[in-house]
């Protein structure tokens, strides 16, 4: 069952320099238990889209396509029609608990006004109700720790209290924007068990927001490539990895350092994303790309193929280096 | 906390010590004294008077003197230039004055400032920030020596409404225009600040968070915004308070209130050592007072800086 789907989604914003097109006609779908990847370099777009599911972008954003939850158009909801979902019914981890935790409130506070405002619970029900989310979390010592503010805790706990923050009225769908980013590298691992365990244990969906093809691996069912604010390539996440099938795939995988063979240069896409104010005619990543042909400078390739892999490239498969 | 006040407090003792020598010897440099005038005294008159204010003793024993008065008897002297009246009695009797209109001015200033810089940050660029920021430019450029006349050719020659000056035992109609002189153009600021802070707290990605829990923007901006918005406008008023409740000068003088600032300068005018010793002592007094209580402000909203304190 699909709890979530967006079509043609495009997100532009209006800047005094002209208009940045970040998001350009993606679609996608999230399904009930389900965990989808939005997998791109910084700058494709893909923050934007979670932000777009709440209603959270910037003030000189535009919007077209839709995305709908429950049969409702998330784009065009009313402010306090969306407030009555945010949080409650689609939660959003953010990227860096350094600064995604108000520095001014108890931790408590900032764990329970959720609570309060969905469900109108407070006093000893509530404390009740963040403690077993801090314990979800492996918050140690929960307990002595409501009245703690986020700089007493390390980044690690940070985004612990971030995760359990968009637990609190268990939602149906988590927007997890980069959950491990902003944390070391033994720290990311924990986090991102932590999160497959709580998912597996509660059933909800989650839409995950990376450019770490490793965290990707283990994760997720299914994984859309953006590039530019488009959809490059989507399939099955080990399909993905198994035969991919852009070449902008295959340059990300090959940039993942690979332990067996660790001597020697890291490997990179050369050149840099597009300008998103004036978009080349052609793929974007077309000035990038080894495959390119005259066509691709020309004409934009159309997402196609079986909806289990599909694909924007205008050379076919086989013929890619 | 207690404890941090506490050893402030003793941390202040040399400060002071060394403001009464710099400014106790800095005095006696200036030329003249306090019995300087054009027709000299004749010798004897003037040895006599001098003998009787303690001036014919060598500097380091009048300092000596001085100090322990202050420090055994709170005794800060008599004036030399008002007969018959002590420096306590000058600040008991124009100290409350100004301590009145500038706790007005302050009240006035933040509880129409800091809504005005709220309002103008929420209608960011509409009618009333446009307003608000009009408002500022001429407040700069009315400072309250040009405010204070413009004030009373309004409202006591025009209008009639308010007296034009005087104290009446601080009666409200003879409050409201010092502490408007006073305090306008720091009201001005004060939004202003207000409106930038605020502006830039409601881009803080813990904003976006509170917003994706689904709260009400009002409650956004009362319970995430606000106290991280004030810190600011808390600095900014920390040198400010002092400066109003030791009194402006200027509408001291000019509306006659019989305030502190008036006694500075005549005190100055006529070399009265003891009374600008004693008003500076109090300045610096209450200038640390203020930083304090400023200092403790600041740790009520911010925990970082509380825990720092421990």
């Amino acid at each position: 069952m699909t709890l979530l789907q967006a079509e043609n989604l495009s997100i532009e914003f209006q800047t005094p320099d002209g208009v940045v097109k970040a998001v350009n006609d993606v679609s996608f779908s999230i399904g009930a238990g389900e965990t989808v990847a939005l997998v791109g370099e910084s700058g494709s777009g893909k923050s934007q889209i979670a932000l777009s599911v709440l209603g959270l972008l910037a003030g000189n954003a535009r919007t077209s396509g839709t995305v709908t939850y429950q049969g409702k158009n998330l784009l065009e909801m009313q402010q306090n029609e969306l407030n009555s979902i945010r949080a409650k019914e689609i939660a959003m981890i953010f990227q860096d608990p350094m600064t995604s935790l108000n520095p001014y409130m108890t931790i408590e506070r900032q764990l329970n006004e959720s609570l309060e405002q969905h469900e109108g619970l407070k006093g000893a029900a509530a404390r009740k109700r963040v403690l077993e989310a801090m314990d979800a979390v492996r918050i140690p010592d929960a307990k002595n720790r409501l009245k703690a503010y986020p700089h007493e805790f390390s980044g690690g706990m940070r985004q612990r209290i971030v995760i359990a923050m968009a637990l609190m009225c268990s939602p149906k769908l988590i927007l997890a924007d980069e959950p491990t980013t902003a944390l070391d590298v033994t720290v990311q691992a924990q986090i991102m068990a932590l999160l497959k365990e709580i998912q597996r244990e509660s059933d909800m969906s989650v839409l995950l927001i990376t450019h770490d093809l490793g965290v990707v691996a283990g994760a997720c069912e299914k994984t859309l490539v953006l590039y530019a604010g488009r959809v490059m390539e989507q399939a099955g996440t080990l399909d993905l990895f198994e035969t991919p099938s852009h070449p902008y795939t295959r340059g990300l995988l090959r940039a993942v350092p690979n332990i067996q063979d660790a001597v020697g240069d890291l490997r990179s896409i050369a050149g840099q994303p597009p300008n998103q104010m004036v978009p080349p005619p052609g793929c974007p990543f077309a000035p990038r790309c080894e495959n390119r042909t005259e066509q691709c400078d020309r004409e934009l390739p159309p997402l196609v193929g079986d909806i289990r892999h599909q694909r924007a490239c205008w050379r076919p498969v086989e013929e890619l280096v | 906390m207690l404890k941090y006040s506490l050893r402030r407090s003793l941390a202040v003792v040399p400060t002071l010590l060394s403001l009464i020598i710099i400014c106790f010897f800095l005095m006696r440099l200036a030329p003249g004294g306090p019995f300087t005038s054009e027709r000299p005294l004749p010798p004897a008159i003037m040895a006599n008077v001098l003998e009787r204010y303690g001036l014919d003793q060598p500097l380091h024993i009048q300092l000596w003197t001085y100090i322990k008065n202050i420090v055994f008897h709170f005794d800060f002297g008599p004036s030399f230039s008002q007969r018959d009246y002590t420096v306590n009695d000058l600040i008991a009797a124009g100290f409350p004055v100004t301590l009145t209109y500038g706790f007005w001015s302050a009240v006035f200033v933040l509880a129409l400032g800091i809504p005005l810089g709220v309002v103008a940050a929420l209608r960011q660029n509409s009618f009333w920030d446009y307003i608000m920021t009009g408002f500022a430019i001429f407040s700069q450029i009315f400072p309250n020596f040009v405010l204070a006349p413009l004030l009373v050719l309004l409202f006591t020659l025009a209008l009639g409404w308010l007296p034009g000056g005087g104290w009446n035992g601080g009666h409200w109609s003879y409050i409201i225009m010092p502490a408007v002189a006073l305090g306008t153009s720091y009201l001005a600021n004060v939004a202003r600040i207000t409106r930038s802070s605020l502006l830039e707290i409601l881009g803080a990605p813990y904003i976006r968070t509170a917003r994706a829990k689904g709260l009400p923007e009002r409650t956004i901006l009362i319970r995430h915004a606000l106290k991280p918005t004030l810190l600011p406008v808390i600095s900014y008023m920390s040198p400010v308070f002092v400066y109003m409740i030791t009194g402006s000068v200027f509408v001291d003088v000019f509306f006659s209130t019989g305030g502190i600032g008036q006694k500075f300068i005549d005190a100055a005018y006529t070399r009265d050592y003891s009374v600008i010793l004693g008003l500076a002592i109090l300045y610096s007094v209450l200038t640390f007072v203020l930083n304090l209580l400023v200092d403790l402000a600041y740790a009520a909203i911010d925990p970082k800086v509380r825990s720092g304190l421990k």
